[in-house]
């Protein structure tokens, strides 16, 4: 019998091509797109997975006590983890890691030519491997980082130092602050990190090899530099263990908070709970605070989710198009359905025949998504930068399982509806062929394509405003001109007299501005606690950034009060220029209240207890300082001679210059600039690896993951626009068969093709009408949700839903446009003759 | 003279040879005729009349209708001129299943553009030449098939053509409703009405004025 039902499913396909090809089409896009989708989040919900103890491992988190206390951040002091080891014995081993930022590494041998600068580049403690999975390759992961100034790298790393010698026992130098060059020893070489790992790294060193520092630095409780990772014993109750160990902080951080702030911890914490967080290992990547401050990537679990709901949905709308068309194409059926009641075949036999086809149908359309996931899979990587691949889910039982499982499930979903509604037809009626005058379950499909075209018309309008957002976030008032702006890196490599750099930048007649700066937009987030001479206790949060004056013309910054620095005025150098913002949060008020109460001329200090203060001398108007997805933070400019704060002399610094259009005509004049200024810096020293950047890219890059939303969100909205076009197409298909007699009898009756045009395709109109009064609720809702992530925010203006809706009736129109033209100009005597 | 058809052949192509659905047909209606075409299932009546109501085309000959050559005529004014003179009526009704008989009376003149008041009027006159003024806010399922049929001469009607094409109008019917739509057709040939229908029945032929026999595509050969 199966083998019958197969035949007869089969002649059926092949006599109806066009219904066989949409069916199997459309399902195979939405399947596609669901398995891609799948793959992606099965890919963002397993990283960190391969470490062996991972179950157990917890990376302890705190409140940013930096900036906003309400933020949880993965940077904890150095000695949270020395707190931990004395008094939460529930830790099989606690370990940190050290962020030392970028460092510049070179093999001793051959000082130029293997010189490179090493980003990924942490230190460790010497039980780290104890506790995360990395593998070795060579080296003992026990004793590697057991002793100061000894290192491990990734073989990627190795090769490119040692090329294919042992790496073993070699030595490397790095550059450290004061430009003195130290010797590390290679005790490991590890496999490359995987890339499904939250810690990405290319070399780790000892932590050990910081022990002076760590000695003697008073900061351990706010030295945020460290992140904390504990491993907890089998069978702890983790809330119970999070309950106790929050008793650590007030127990431990306040010889610190006297010594730096001379603050209590009460005052030091100004009423906010100094919270351990413990986060499971599995959680860092997609977790959605702490986002900043991770070793490597993390994930948006924002995206997560738009992304599985729209899987899901694209899903749902290919098996309700199969549905509507198996149960459009049933009168053609009702013969078949009829001769076999009549035969004797039960109503459960035919449904268990249709359910067949119907899984039929789905495997053949999974075979084909399979086939083009595989085909099309490098494209979607490049453009969502991650690395998916299909080929290992294949010999995964898990994975087959689940596929024949979805198979089965979609095929009896799918074909149930059909086979109920076919089977119930009575037979006489049936071979009288008088099913198709009174179709019934008319109400139900059009329910599904108003459902499917709500949906699709929902997906481009949240598609359209994702765009307009990015417009609008590119066009932004940044309150500078960020356009032709070149950042030459790795100042700070050259030593601090810059001097004679600076005048050849300065002649250079392609530069119309040089100036210089320990950071730059939209990356300062470096901050520290000020206050106030009028208020002791009052600690006012403010990012800092160390630049000289002509820096603030390169930018071209607006004062709103006072004046830049003064290179002639040696005193300049103490003093301070803010931004709007930050006299705000100092509580000096806004620019209306400037004339009656200039903020020019007042002190601020460090909070840290120390006796120099800064007075004002000029603000600045606001201006973007990080991402326009923030707020602009409060800003304190400090001079970059100014040595009474205390990281003078440390940090990354940079040249900004502004290019001069009369000179700097096109790309070629551009790659000549940059091969000039490369050669400038190489002249002075050599060893200072020459890196440069724009600044309108750089903005441009901190939209990264939302440009790649963008464009992975349209590519999804199209899917499921095609399958809603597939769909109509075939109800059109249908619809016209139905209404051929009727479209016939209109135009004996004297209708022009014109007119019948109008009245098929209208029903349709009304059917897309609907869906676009159903998609823009829920549209905008979803965007207003979206948009509350910018701190500036595109209007959700109406316009964007009349295009998207006369974009949707257009496409109907187009899509039923064929079907509706053949039957209104069709011959009606073809149509009226009585069988 | 309404209409002449000279050696009208038309013929379909079927396994590499032609196969003549209608062969040399010569034949004329004047106005006020009562024509009935009789003929074997297969004989091509339907296709003439088909031809007559400018619904199909033919291969060879010409047609004249009220002086215009039909088979030199574009689609366009083609559809005009029997949108103008031809009413038709159908074995099956063919009345539209969604609408009302009222608003199936209205159609043809919603496509002929006439206004609303027009309509109605002329709505009214035929529902109440009909008897059929009760029904009219009924659907064509809720009617007999002789008052089906009713509507589907009524419609014909309403445009006021000069003549009506009728296939089988009372094959679907008992001999009662056949008796009756006859009836109405011998009174409406009376008024001026030129009638030409396609039937079986002898009877049916008898209240015509002239009979068409038809075999093979061909008359009286």
């Amino acid at each position: 019998m199966i083998r019958n039902y197969i035949k007869i499913a089969w002649r059926n396909a092949m006599r109806q091509k066009q219904f066989t090809i949409l069916n199997i089409l459309g399902l195979s896009i939405g399947i596609s797109t669901c398995f891609i989708i799948g793959l992606y989040i099965h890919s963002e919900m397993t990283y960190d997975t391969f470490h062996e103890k991972g179950e157990r491992i917890y990376r302890i988190n705190q409140p940013n006590i930096w900036d906003d206390w309400n933020e949880k951040s993965s940077n904890t002091g150095a000695n949270v983890a020395i707190a931990l080891r004395e008094d939460a014995p529930e830790f099989e081993e606690v370990t940190r890691l050290f962020r030392t930022g970028t460092q510049i590494v070179r093999t001793n041998t051959d000082a130029l030519a293997n010189l490179h600068k090493e980003e990924h580049y942490f230190a460790a403690e010497e039980n780290f491997f104890d506790i995360f999975s990395f593998q070795f390759l060579q080296g003992n992961p026990k004793t590697a980082l057991s002793e100061p100034m000894s290192m491990v790298m990734t073989i990627t790393t190795a090769k490119r130092y040692f090329g294919d010698q042992n790496p073993i026992d070699k030595t490397v130098e790095v550059k450290s602050d004061d430009g003195s060059w130290e010797t590390y020893t290679v005790t490991g070489v590890l496999a490359d990190v995987p890339y499904k790992s939250h810690i990405q790294f290319n070399i780790l060193v000892s932590l050990k090899s910081f022990s002076d520092q760590l000695r003697v630095h008073d900061w351990k409780w706010i030295w945020t530099a460290f992140s904390t990772y504990g491993l907890v014993k089998e069978g702890t109750d983790i809330q119970a263990f999070t309950d106790r160990i929050q008793a650590i902080p007030p127990k431990w951080a306040p010889p610190t908070t006297q010594r730096i702030f001379n603050q209590t911890f009460k005052e030091f914490t100004a009423g906010h709970d100094w919270s351990l967080y413990l986060q499971p290992l599995k959680e860092i990547y997609l977790s959605e605070s702490p986002a900043m401050h991770s070793f490597g990537p993390t994930g948006n679990p924002m995206f997560v989710k738009i992304f599985g709901a729209i899987g899901l949905l694209v899903l749902v709308l290919s098996s309700i198009n199969f549905m509507n068309l198996s149960t459009a194409r049933s009168s053609k059926r009702a013969k078949e359905i009829g001769v076999r009641k009549v035969l004797g075949s039960k109503r459960r036999t035919l449904i268990k025949q249709f359910v067949l086809e119907s899984t039929l149908f789905v495997l053949i359309g999974t075979i084909f998504a399979l086939l083009f996931v595989q085909l099309s899979l490098h494209i979607f990587n490049t453009i969502a930068n991650v690395q998916l691949d299909l080929i290992p889910y294949l010999g995964n039982p898990l994975f087959l399982g689940i596929l024949l499982l979805f198979i089965l499930g979609l095929g009896l979903i799918s074909g149930s509806y059909p086979a109920f509604y076919l089977s119930m037809f009575q037979p006489v009626e049936t071979l009288k062929g008088k099913v198709s005058a009174k179709f019934r379950g008319k109400g139900i499909r059009n329910g599904l394509v108003i459902f499917q075209f709500t949906i699709s018309i929902a997906l481009v309008i949240c598609t359209l405003f994702v765009q307009k957002q990015l417009v609008y976030t590119s066009s932004l008032d940044l309150g500078f001109e960020k356009d032709n702006i070149l950042q030459i890196h790795n100042i700070e490599q050259i030593g601090f007299d810059t001097e004679a750099l600076k005048t050849t930048f300065a002649m250079n007649p392609a530069f119309s501005k040089v100036g210089k700066s320990f950071g730059l937009p939209p990356n300062i987030w470096s901050g520290d606690r000020y206050k106030t001479l009028e208020s002791e206790n009052q600690v006012v949060q403010l990012r800092n950034v160390r630049t000289e004056e002509d820096y603030l013309d390169v930018l071209g910054v607006q004062f709103i009060a006072g004046r830049n620095f003064d290179s002639s005025r040696s005193n300049d150098k103490y003093k301070v220029i803010l931004n709007e913002e930050a006299v705000k949060a100092l509580g000096w008020g806004a620019l209306e209240t400037y004339t009656t109460d200039s903020p020019i001329g007042k002190k601020i200090a460090l909070a840290s207890g120390r006796e120099d203060q800064f007075e004002v001398m000029g603000v600045v108007k606001n201006f973007n300082i990080n991402s326009v997805q923030q707020k602009i933070a409060p800003l304190v400019i400090i001079h970059h001679q100014n040595d009474k704060v205390w990281d003078y002399g440390t940090g990354l610094s940079y040249y900004s210059m502004r290019l001069n259009p009369a000179v700097i005509k096109n790309a070629n004049d551009l790659q000549a600039l940059i091969e000039g200024v490369k050669e400038n810096i190489t002249q002075i020293d050599p060893s200072v690896p020459f890196e440069y950047s724009f600044m309108d890219q750089n903005f441009e890059s901190t939209f990264i993951a939302e440009q790649r939303m963008g464009v992975i969100l349209s590519i999804f909205t199209l899917m499921a626009l095609i399958i809603a076009c597939l769909g109509l197409f075939g109800l059109a298909a249908f619809t016209a068969e139905q209404r051929i007699k009727e479209l016939g009898i209109r135009k004996v009756l004297g209708a022009k093709v014109s007119e019948l045009a109008f009245l098929f395709s209208s029903e349709f109109t009304k059917l897309i009408l609907i869906s676009i009064a159903f998609a823009s609720p829920i549209a905008y809702l979803l965007v207003n949700e979206w948009l509350k992530d910018f701190a500036y925010r595109t209007p959700i203006d109406i316009w964007v839903f009349i295009l998207a809706g006369i974009s949707a009736l257009v496409i109907t129109l187009l899509t039923v446009g064929f079907q509706t033209l053949k039957a209104a100009s069709s011959n009606p005597i073809e149509n009226l003759r009585m069988e | 003279m309404l209409l002449q058809l000279k050696n009208v052949s038309k013929w379909v192509q079927s396994g590499g040879q032609n196969v003549f659905l209608l062969k040399d047909i010569n034949f004329w209606v004047n106005e006020g005729d009562f024509i009935s075409i009789m003929g074997p299932s297969g004989s091509g009546k339907s296709t003439l009349l088909n031809i007559i109501g400018m619904l199909d085309h033919f291969n060879e000959g010409t047609y004249t209708f009220l002086e215009e050559s039909v088979h030199s005529l574009k689609e366009k004014h083609r559809a005009n001129l029997y949108k103008q003179y031809i009413g038709f009526v159908f074995q099956a009704y063919h009345l539209i299943d969604e609408l009302t008989v009222k608003e199936n009376l209205e159609m043809p003149l919603l496509y002929k553009k006439q206004g609303s008041s027009e309509r109605k009027a002329l709505v009214a006159d035929m529902l109440d030449r009909f008897n059929i003024v009760g029904k009219k806010d009924l659907f064509p399922s809720q009617l007999s098939g002789g008052q089906q049929q009713l509507v589907g001469v009524a419609r014909a009607l309403i445009a006021s053509p000069k003549l009506i094409l009728a296939d089988e109008p009372t094959g679907n019917l008992n001999s009662k409703q056949g008796d009756e739509i006859m009836g109405i057709f011998k009174e409406l040939n009376k008024e001026g009405v030129t009638i030409i229908q396609v039937t079986h029945s002898e009877k049916n032929a008898a209240y015509g004025s002239r009979v068409l026999n038809l075999l093979d595509g061909c008359i009286e050969c």
